[in-house]
């Protein structure tokens, strides 16, 4: 780019964030006022309220159920839209229709997909279930369809020319090649389901969030610290025995 | 065993790969087909064993039409031909054992394979097909752990245990270190003598061809421009297949 170029585009840059730190009212001032009431929030939260850990507990199970209903489900759909959404396995019109509603379902988030879900089957975890389901299922169709895109045609054609049938072609030419990679993308976004899920409370579709939201509401902080660190700790032994089973799928 | 008659291919844009060949190869026959790329070797290979539909033409493989066959009849042609290809072409994550077996899948019980095991004959089968071209001992290595040439080795593993009547190679040793060039070469030419199974591999070193071809054909731009023994092979003949530049040379 031309040295004027650069300068414009520096200049844009610049302008837009202006423009919108003075629309969002960023203030300096404002959150240097704020921070005795930070501390007074977290001051209250000390030290948490151990009666509520059977709540908390209750809670992240829920949370780790929803997770795992949603993930799988969403799986097993996304397997199916996923080679349709592939370039090399799909005629063009499916191909085309499948990346476009794929496009759409995936701009929405899990969260509106739960406000959705609560106003059509009331509240609980199944809205939050099936909230996982629609956004996960489009997310992993088209993780799974790019690893159908980056198969390695060869193999595939050599184990046609011994004379296998299409179905064990499938079996033993594609399937070798997709299945620990679709593995880790499940794997992957079960992990960040269970952060998904967790505040999925918020709209009353069930598990850990509704906990932290009901004791904040209630202004009992150090309730809502217990739950807080049971979904700390949650998040991250799920995200360790995650990626550990991931790196030994590669 | 193989009869080819007119045949052609064109690719879509009008290249043309095969233009008019007719060729009878007799069963038990080592044939080396030699020419400089894009004269039309792997075309022929490929439409030998229906991985590549001819745009006219007949082939005829131990007595079957392949041109025209239907699925069913496609699939009981390739089981009898074993094809090893330039870059082997092997389930990389899967077993040297697994990759090998696959050669068994025409004659596996059909659910059987796909729930993921194989008939103990044929495992045992498999095994000692392994050990015939000197892999025993890695049956559970990992493709993805072998040299290049133990793994074109479990490739032609793939091929032999499909006990084929021919086996077809696309430039085997085009993807290895030319010290192994002798082995992979060695081996071909063992399963041709011990089992009387007709090899065709294209080779793009005329020195392999005339080592061990029994029977050399040359193409150039999809024609066959010479057909005979190896020492046929004169400089006017190689004239005539890799151009009069390249004479005596490789390409």
């Amino acid at each position: 780019m031309s040295r004027p170029g650069r300068w414009a585009g520096g200049a844009a840059i610049a302008a837009v964030f202006i423009w919108s730190a003075v629309a969002t009212e960023v203030s300096l001032g404002r959150m240097i006022e704020g921070l005795p009431f930070m501390w007074d929030f977290l001051r209250r939260m000390v030290p948490p309220d151990p009666s509520v850990l059977g709540n908390a507990l209750h809670g992240a199970i829920q949370t780790i159920q929803i997770a795992v209903v949603g993930t799988t489900v969403a799986a097993v759909l996304a397997l199916p839209a996923g080679f349709a959404a592939a370039r090399n396995a799909a005629p063009p019109w499916l191909f085309y229709t499948s990346r476009l509603l794929l496009n759409a379902f995936r701009a929405i988030d899990t969260l509106v997909y739960a406000l959705f879900f609560v106003a059509a089957v009331g509240l609980g975890p199944f809205p939050g279930v099936l909230a996982v389901v629609v956004y996960t299922a489009t997310v992993l169709a088209k993780l799974y369809s790019e690893a159908i895109e980056a198969i390695e045609p060869g193999p595939v054609e050599a184990v046609r020319a011994t004379g296998a049938t299409s179905l064990q072609v499938l079996r033993w030419g594609v399937l070798p090649q997709l299945a620990p990679q679709f593995l880790s993308f499940t794997l992957y976004r079960f992990e960040t389901n269970i952060r998904a899920a967790a505040i999925l409370g918020f709209v009353g579709a069930g598990g850990i969030g509704f906990y932290v939201q009901t004791y904040l509401r209630l202004l009992n902080y150090p309730a809502a610290a217990s739950v807080l660190l049971v979904l700390v700790v949650l998040v991250m032994v799920v995200d360790f025995a995650s990626s550990r089973l991931r790196a030994r799928l590669v | 065993m193989i009869r080819v008659r007119g045949l052609r291919k064109e690719y879509p844009g009008g290249s043309r790969a095969l233009d008019g060949i007719d060729l009878h190869i007799r069963r038990g026959e080592f044939v080396a087909l030699i020419g400089p790329s894009g004269a039309g070797k792997s075309t022929l290979l490929r439409c030998l064993n229906g991985l590549a539909t001819p745009t006219a033409g007949h082939i005829e493989v131990d007595g079957v039409e392949v041109t025209g066959a239907t699925p069913e009849t496609l699939r009981r042609i390739r089981s009898g031909i074993g094809f090893v290809f330039q870059q082997f072409n092997l389930l990389r994550r899967l077993t040297v054992l697994e990759n090998t077996v696959l050669g068994r899948l025409p004659h596996a019980t059909r659910w059987r394979s796909l729930a993921g095991w194989f008939d103990p004959a044929d495992l045992a089968r498999a095994r000692a097909t392994l050990a015939r071209v000197g892999l025993d001992g890695l049956d559970t290595r990992r493709i993805d752990t072998l040299s290049g040439g133990q793994q074109q080795r479990v490739a032609i593993a793939r091929a032999l245990v499909q006990a084929p009547a021919v086996i077809l190679a696309d430039e085997p040793m085009a993807s290895l270190d030319p010290s192994l060039a002798h082995t992979i070469m060695e081996l071909l030419r063992r399963i041709n003598h011990e089992d009387g199974i007709t090899v065709v591999t294209s080779l793009h070193v005329l020195e392999l061809a005339q080592a061990y071809g029994q029977r050399i054909i040359g193409l150039h731009r999809g024609r066959v421009v010479h057909d005979g023994p190896p020492d046929s092979l004169d400089g006017a003949a190689t004239a005539r297949i890799f151009g009069p530049g390249l004479a005596g040379g490789a390409a």
